[in-house]
């Protein structure tokens, strides 16, 4: 299987400006981040608000510009193209926003927000608008009826499904899924989870899935990327694995498990996340970390193979 | 401690809340739990006293608490018990804090009005509250303004809020939906706590079923502003009797087995300008029958647990 997308030491900078009784301070939302997609797989990117997981989706759509570090879709770098190159290439690689009330213009019919991407790309659709439209909403399990409506009249699920086909408009084959299903019920995001199982065996599609949701991301992804301030600090293989960072085995610990016959004593992680600004050296887990030693705060931890996997951390458990 | 019977509530003459029947006792935790728009927030504002817009009304039913009827109090009593004897802890923290006064001043105010402590008194009330809230600092935290704080810590300052005048009955609508997993473990765990030490009865009202599985004794499930059933945590969740809450739980991603998928509901909930006729949930129900088109099934109480459903019973 080939490698739809490579990142490699992908970063983000971003720096307020000082004034005359402030320094500028730079903030450091995606650090050092590398990883593989290989085509068909699922990967699932876990951390807490703050952690740079929603940068790191725009970084790879080139949304924003990265600050440092290299992409590669389709063997092609998207850091050497043009904005116009950058601009034909995103009909391959098509994000789903987490907000689905405000990812659609309000005043848009729903057939005009389904066309949206074709008039962008200046492509004609296939068979006729109308066909187009109708093919699309079918596809995402929509009445094809909804078309005159206009976003207000929808639910939030029916609105996430109209997110899903202007993004599947253009026949991409990544698609960046941004917590597609945080502002959702539980039974309206069993209804998403189970359009896109079936659109990946459909379409053959490659996801990348942001989410906080540890045990959604289990059930769904095949391979799962642990973020703390802005760094993958472990990589999880197959979503069984056990866990060897003290900050991902935290994590899992602190998710609720929704049986109450296993009921546990949570011990939660006691303080917050760091600021992210003007970080100090070392690990940036370790003021919180229970196996902090003396090297976690004068040296970072990189990525490397520990119990098959890779981890970030001097003292893995 | 708390009695709620054949509630009902009516917006002129929309009707979103009808036939909500449950009780709680003291160092009881009870779960309400549904999708939104099923009548969840509403239930725990009318036992505030606290319905939105003017119209707003409880047209039958009754809600009593420790003996005494809410329905008919009059609005000055109903001052007395709110926030004192019935603390209520908001979903949105960012939102119950009033951003131009110093936390001390906000949760003093609790108890000055209710306990009628005087200032000094009412600060070391608000210190002892922020320190078994394990806040570091609480002297200091006091000097603060809401915007200093993360939203965890604003959400604790809430809860400080809601115990300062040391209530019997305290009501969490949505206490964490805001919040990251860790510092929801954190607060959950808070509350779990203090209805353990303080023997309070916790209302605790959640869209998230691994919250309602780790802390709640009961549960009552709601669906389209009807509740449908209740019962132990361990029977709603090992062998729910209602098609709906069947559904609900097999919308979890529990740890599946390779292959097995989620199951998920077809449809949408309906909204309260197109309720159906009979039971509310029959248009997505695989077991409908005739009947259930009519008529409006009641809850049928067989011990500690209540089902309304004409063909309850264990999934095929």
């Amino acid at each position: 299987m080939s490698n739809l997308l490579e990142v490699r030491n992908l970063a983000k900078k971003f720096t307020s400006s000082g004034g005359a009784f402030r320094k500028a301070r730079t903030m450091h939302a995606v650090n050092d981040v590398s990883f593989d997609l290989p085509e068909g797989r699922v990967i699932g990117v876990v951390g807490e608000s703050g952690c740079g997981k929603s940068t790191l989706a725009r970084l790879i759509l080139r949304l924003i510009e990265p600050s440092a570090g290299t992409l590669h879709f389709n063997g092609e770098d998207l850091r050497a193209k043009t904005p116009a190159q950058m601009r034909d290439l995103r009909a391959h690689m098509q994000m789903v926003f987490q907000d689905p009330y405000s990812a659609i213009d309000p005043r848009y019919t729903i057939e005009r927000a389904v066309l949206e991407p074709f008039l962008v790309q200046g492509v004609k659709p296939i068979d006729g608008a109308a066909a187009q439209v109708e093919a699309l909403l079918n596809m995402v399990g929509l009445n094809p009826g909804l078309a005159d409506r206009f976003p207000h009249q929808l639910s939030g699920g029916q609105k996430q499904r109209v997110g899903i086909a202007r993004a599947l408009a253009l026949r991409p084959s990544l698609l960046v899924l941004d917590e597609p299903t945080a502002s959702l019920d539980v039974s309206v995001q069993a209804q998403i989870i189970g359009l896109l199982e079936q659109l990946r065996d459909e379409l053959g599609l490659t996801y990348l899935f942001i989410s906080h949701d540890l045990s959604l991301v289990r059930y769904f992804c095949d391979e799962i990327l642990v973020m703390y301030l802005g760094r993958v600090v472990e990589v999880l293989p197959d979503t069984n694995g056990q866990a060897c960072h003290p900050y991902t085995i935290t994590l899992m610990n602190s998710t609720f498990v929704p049986d109450p016959k296993h009921r546990r004593v949570i011990r939660p992680l006691e303080g917050e996340v760091p600021s992210p600004f003007d970080l100090k050296p070392g690990c940036a887990f370790a003021d919180r970390c229970p196996q902090v030693s003396e090297i976690c705060r004068a040296e970072t931890p990189e990525l490397s193979k520990h119990s098959g996997h890779l981890v970030a951390c001097h003292n893995p458990i | 401690m708390l009695e709620v019977k054949d509630l009902a509530v009516a917006f002129g003459s929309i009707a979103p809340l009808s036939g909500v029947t449950f009780s709680l006792a003291k160092g009881e935790t009870l779960g309400i739990v549904g999708e939104s728009g099923s009548g969840k927030s509403l239930t725990a504002m009318s036992i505030m006293g606290l319905l939105p817009m003017s119209d707003g009304r409880v047209t039958s039913g009754s809600i009593v608490f420790d003996g005494q009827e809410l329905t008919t109090l009059n609005e000055s009593d109903y001052c007395k018990l709110r926030g004192g004897r019935i603390g209520l802890i908001t979903q949105n923290p960012m939102t119950s804090l009033d951003p131009l006064k110093k936390i001390g001043t906000q949760v003093d105010a609790v108890a000055i009005l209710h306990l009628g402590m005087a200032k000094k008194k009412a600060r070391a009330n608000t210190v002892d509250i922020l320190h078994t809230l394990r806040i570091p600092e609480p002297a200091l935290i006091c000097e603060r303004y809401p915007h200093q704080m993360s939203g965890g810590m604003k959400q604790r300052i809430v809860i400080a809020m809601a115990l300062a005048a040391d209530p019997d009955l305290l009501i969490a609508d949505e206490p964490t939906t805001a919040l990251d997993v860790t510092v929801q473990a954190q607060i959950i765990r808070l509350l779990d706590d203090l209805v353990k030490q303080r023997g309070l009865a916790l209302l605790l009202i959640t869209h998230d079923m691994s919250v309602v599985a780790q802390t709640c004794d009961r549960v009552v499930v709601m669906y389209a502003g009807r509740a449908i059933e209740q019962g132990p945590v361990l029977d709603i969740f090992d062998n729910p009797q209602h098609p709906y809450t069947q559904a609900l739980v097999g919308c979890i991603p529990r740890d599946l087995k390779d292959g097995e998928k989620l199951t998920s509901i077809p449809g949408t909930v309906p909204t309260v300008l197109n309720y159906p006729e009979g039971c509310k949930f029959h248009p997505r129900c695989t077991r409908a029958q005739n009947i259930c088109t009519t008529v409006q099934p009641e809850l049928d109480r067989n011990g500690d647990s209540a089902v309304a459903c004409h063909f309850a019973g264990a999934s095929i």
